[in-house]
C-alpha cells in the first residue's frame, strides 16, 4: 500500500472529480440520523456521521431487487440483465467495509450471484476513518480496520488525511482530481497518535471467546426463553445489519397476466414463517428459537465455513432493536447463564 | 460442458431456470404424480449430470419455486423424473400442467448420497410416505450398477395402500432376487397382501451386516429418529448411516438463508447428511 496527505479543504475538489464519472454516494443528513444517498453538492457530504440507518448493502443487494423479467406462456426468461452505472460510494467506515468483505463470501463465491456482482465490479469504495460511539464494538472483533475492500482510505489527521491508496483505480483518481503530496515522518506520526486515540475511545468490549463452543454447550439455555420472550418477532435487526443477507423470492404478474417480474426481497430469520415448510410443520416456530439461530448463524455457522464471525460490530442492531436486545448483551448473558 | 462448471466456471445466472418440457405424467396416487421433464436446451440437457439426492429448484413463473429431489436416476439421459405432491402454490401449479407444457428448473443442486463409497457394500434403504422420491433414485442407481454391490434391502412404509407410491414398479420388483423389498403400511385394506405396521417394525424381519452395510433414509421428519435406533441397534456405523433432509429453501444454492440446519446449509451442505454429521447438527432430528 502507498500513502498520501490531502488538504481537507481539497476534499470539494476530490467529489466533483469523481462526480464526472461517476455517480458519488456518501452519508447524508436525515433528520436527526445519517442515510448514505446521491452527493449532487459535495457541501451536503458528511463525512462525520456516527453511524447511518441502513448500511451500504443496500446499494449492492437491495431490499427490492428485481431478477428477472419472465414471460408465463413458455415460462421463458425475457431479461436478467443488471444495470449497474460506474459509482462511488464515498465515506464507509472500517466496519461497513470489512461487512462487504463478508457479504462477498456469500455472493462471490461458489454460484456467483450476477446481480450483486454487477454492482460490486462498478462501485469504487473510499473508506473515512470515524469515531466510535457507544453501540460500536467493531474492536472486539478485529474489523475496527480495514486492511482491504477499499480504494482509497482516508483517516482525518484534523487539517489534513492522511490517504491509503489500495488500488490502481484509486492512485488514478487521485492523480487525476486532486493535489496531494508524499508523507513526511510527521504525518506518520500523527497517523499513528489518531489511530490511538480511536482506539482509547471505545467503550465496549464484548467477549467472544468461546463462543462458538459455548453457543452449542449451551444450546438448552434458559437465556434464549429469556430473550424470546422480549423479541418482537419484527426482523428490525436483520435489515440494519450489514452482514445480514438473507432473502425472499416473489413473483408479479404484469395486468396482462402475460408477462411478470421476479423479485427478491430482504427477510430475516426473526419471522415466524422463515423457517415453515409444507404440512404445517414449522423448524423453528418459537421466538426463543429464531432469536437464538440469528446468533447460532452469525457467530458459529458463518464461522464455520469463512473463520469469522457474520458480524462487524457497528452496533446497529443493538439501536434498532425496540426490545433492547444487544450482542452484548447476549453475549455476555450466554457466558453467564442468565440475563442481568 | 456439466451444468456445475456452467454455474461456476462460465459463471451463468444461477438463478435462471432452463425451461423444460413435460414429457409424461402419470398419476402415482390422488395428490402425487410423476413429471417427466426434457430440458429444452441441448447443452444444458447434457451437462445435467449428478449423482442420487440431489433436487432441483422447480420454477414456475407468475407462481414461484420449490425444492424437488430427482427421482430418476443419473443415468436416465436426456429427461429427469420429478415426483411431486401437491402441497402448496408451485407443486399445485404443476399438477396444473399437461404434457407439451414448459416449466423451469435450476439445478441440479446439492449433495447426494455417497454411491461410489457404497460400492461393494449392502445397502439398507428405508423410506417413509414421499420420502421414496429421492430413494427411487439411488435404487434405480444401484439396479443400473448391481453386481457392485452386496445385499440390497428396502423398507418403505406408507400411511395406507392408496399411498404406496411406484407400486406397479415394486411388484414387478417383487419376483425378482435384485433387491429385498418389504412394503408396509399403516392401515390395511382388502388390496393389501403385505405387512402392516410401522416402517421400524420391518427391522426385525431383515438381517444386516453392521460392518458392511450403508443405509439411506428419507421420510417425514418425525421417522428419522425411530428409524435410526433400529440401524444402531443392529450396530451399524453413525457415519455410514446417510439421510435427506426436508427445509424451506428459496435459492438452492446457499445464500437466501431458508435452509439453515444447525451451523449448516441443507441445500448445499445437504440435503443428504450422514448421522455423525447430523449429530453435530442442531436441531437436525
Ligand atoms: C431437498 C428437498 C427435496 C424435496 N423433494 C420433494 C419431492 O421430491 N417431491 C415433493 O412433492 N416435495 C418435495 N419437497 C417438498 C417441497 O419442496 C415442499 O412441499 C414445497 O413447499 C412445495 O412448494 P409449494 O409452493 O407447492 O408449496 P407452498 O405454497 O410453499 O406451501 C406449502 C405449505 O407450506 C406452508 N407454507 C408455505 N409458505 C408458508 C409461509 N410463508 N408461512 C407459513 N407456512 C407456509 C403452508 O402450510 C403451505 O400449505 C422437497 C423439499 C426439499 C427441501
Ligand atoms: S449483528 Fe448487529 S452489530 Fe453485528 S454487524 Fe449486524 S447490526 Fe452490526
Ligand atoms: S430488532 Fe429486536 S425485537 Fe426486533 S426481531 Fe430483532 S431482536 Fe427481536
Ligand atoms: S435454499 Fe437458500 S440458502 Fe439454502
Amino acid at each position: 500500500m502507498f500513502f498520501r496527505v490531502m488538504d481537507t479543504s481539497r476534499l470539494p475538489d476530490l467529489v466533483r472529480g469523481l462526480s464526472r464519472d461517476h455517480e458519488v454516494i456518501g452519508p447524508v443528513a436525515k433528520e436527526e440520523r445519517f442515510v448514505f444517498a446521491a452527493i449532487d453538492d459535495p457541501a451536503d457530504l458528511r463525512l462525520d456521521y456516527d453511524t447511518t440507518l441502513l448500511p451500504p448493502k443496500k446499494l449492492f443487494f437491495p431490499p427490492e431487487d428485481q431478477m428477472m423479467r419472465f414471460r408465463v406462456a413458455d415460462n421463458e426468461v425475457l431479461d436478467d440483465e443488471v444495470f449497474a452505472a460506474p459509482r462511488v460510494l464515498l465515506g464507509l467506515h472500517p466496519c461497513d467495509i470489512n461487512a462487504l468483505l463478508l457479504m462477498d463470501n456469500i455472493f462471490l463465491k461458489d454460484y456467483v450471484d450476477p446481480y450483486y456482482k454487477a454492482r460490486r465490479d462498478t462501485t469504487l469504495v473510499v473508506g473515512i476513518s470515524c469515531v466510535p460511539t457507544e453501540d460500536c464494538f467493531c474492536n472486539s472483533l478485529g474489523t475496527d480496520e480495514a486492511h482491504w475492500g477499499f480504494d482509497i482510505f482516508l483517516t482525518d489527521l484534523g487539517d489534513r488525511y492522511f490517504v491509503s491508496v489500495r488500488s490502481v483505480k484509486g492512485a488514478e483518481l487521485l492523480d487525476d482530481f486532486v493535489e496531494t503530496r508524499e508523507i513526511t515522518d510527521a504525518d506518520t506520526a500523527a497517523f499513528q497518535r489518531v489511530t490511538r486515540e480511536r482506539k482509547d475511545k471505545f467503550t465496549q468490549d464484548v467477549d467472544t471467546s468461546q463462543l462458538p463452543l459455548l453457543l452449542d454447550a449451551k444450546f438448552d439455555s434458559p437465556v434464549w426463553d429469556e430473550l424470546g420472550e422480549r423479541c418482537l418477532s419484527c426482523g428490525a435487526c436483520s435489515m440494519v445489519c450489514p452482514t445480514c443477507y438473507c432473502f425472499n423470492v416473489r413473483d408479479d404478474l404484469a395486468p396482462d397476466q402475460k408477462t411478470g417480474t421476479r423479485t427478491r426481497l430482504w427477510d430475516s430469520c426473526q419471522f415466524s414463517e422463515f423457517a415453515a415448510v409444507a404440512h404445517g410443520q414449522n423448524f423453528r416456530e418459537s421466538r426463543a428459537s429464531r432469536v437464538k439461530y440469528r446468533y447460532y448463524h452469525k457467530q458459529w455457522g458463518y464461522l464455520s465455513k469463512f473463520e469469522r464471525v457474520l458480524c462487524v460490530g457497528c452496533g446497529r442492531c443493538s439501536t434498532a432493536c425496540a426490545a433492547d436486545i444487544t450482542p452484548r448483551e447476549v453475549i455476555a448473558a450466554l457466558a453467564k447463564g442468565g440475563v442481568e | 460442458m456439466t451444468v456445475a462448471n456452467m454455474y461456476k466456471e462460465k459463471g451463468s445466472n444461477p438463478y435462471r431456470p432452463w425451461p423444460a418440457r413435460i414429457t409424461s405424467i402419470i398419476d402415482l396416487t390422488e395428490n402425487e404424480r410423476l413429471f417427466e421433464l426434457r430440458i429444452i436446451d441441448e447443452s444444458v440437457r447434457e451437462g445435467f449430470q449428478f449423482e442420487s439426492g440431489p433436487f432441483v429448484e422447480l420454477s414456475i413463473f407468475g407462481v414461484g419455486e420449490a425444492p424437488i429431489s430427482i427421482s430418476s436416476a443419473p443415468s436416465k439421459q436426456g429427461f429427469i423424473e420429478l415426483c411431486v405432491r401437491n402441497a402448496g402454490d408451485v407443486t399445485g401449479a404443476l399438477h396444473g400442467k399437461k404434457c407439451g407444457d414448459i416449466v423451469g428448473v435450476r439445478g441440479p443442486f446439492g449433495r447426494g448420497f455417497p454411491f461410489q463409497e457404497m460400492k461393494g457394500h449392502d445397502v439398507l434403504l428405508v423410506a417413509g410416505g414421499l420420502g421414496i422420491a429421492p430413494l427411487k433414485s439411488l435404487i434405480n442407481h444401484i439396479h443400473d450398477d448391481r453386481h457392485d454391490f452386496g445385499n440390497v434391502s428396502i423398507l418403505y412404509g406408507a400411511r395406507d395402500p392408496s399411498e404406496i407410491l411406484f407400486r406397479y414398479q415394486f411388484d414387478m420388483w417383487k419376483h425378482r432376487d435384485d433387491f429385498d423389498l418389504i412394503l408396509t403400511v399403516d392401515e390395511a385394506d382388502e388390496t393389501w397382501g403385505d405387512e402392516v405396521g410401522r416402517v421400524t417394525a420391518l427391522f426385525d424381519m431383515i438381517d444386516i451386516d453392521p460392518d458392511n452395510t450403508y443405509g439411506a433414509i428419507c421420510g417425514p421428519p418425525v421417522m428419522y429418529r425411530f428409524v435410526i435406533d433400529e440401524m444402531r441397534k443392529k450396530e451399524m456405523d453413525v457415519d455410514k448411516i446417510y439421510m435427506s433432509f426436508e427445509r424451506r429453501m428459496k435459492c438452492g444454492i446457499g445464500k437466501c438463508g431458508h435452509c439453515g440446519v444447525g451451523h449448516q446449509y441443507a441445500c448445499i451442505d445437504g440435503p443428504v447428511f450422514n448421522y455423525w454429521e447430523a449429530m453435530n447438527l442442531q436441531e437436525a432430528i
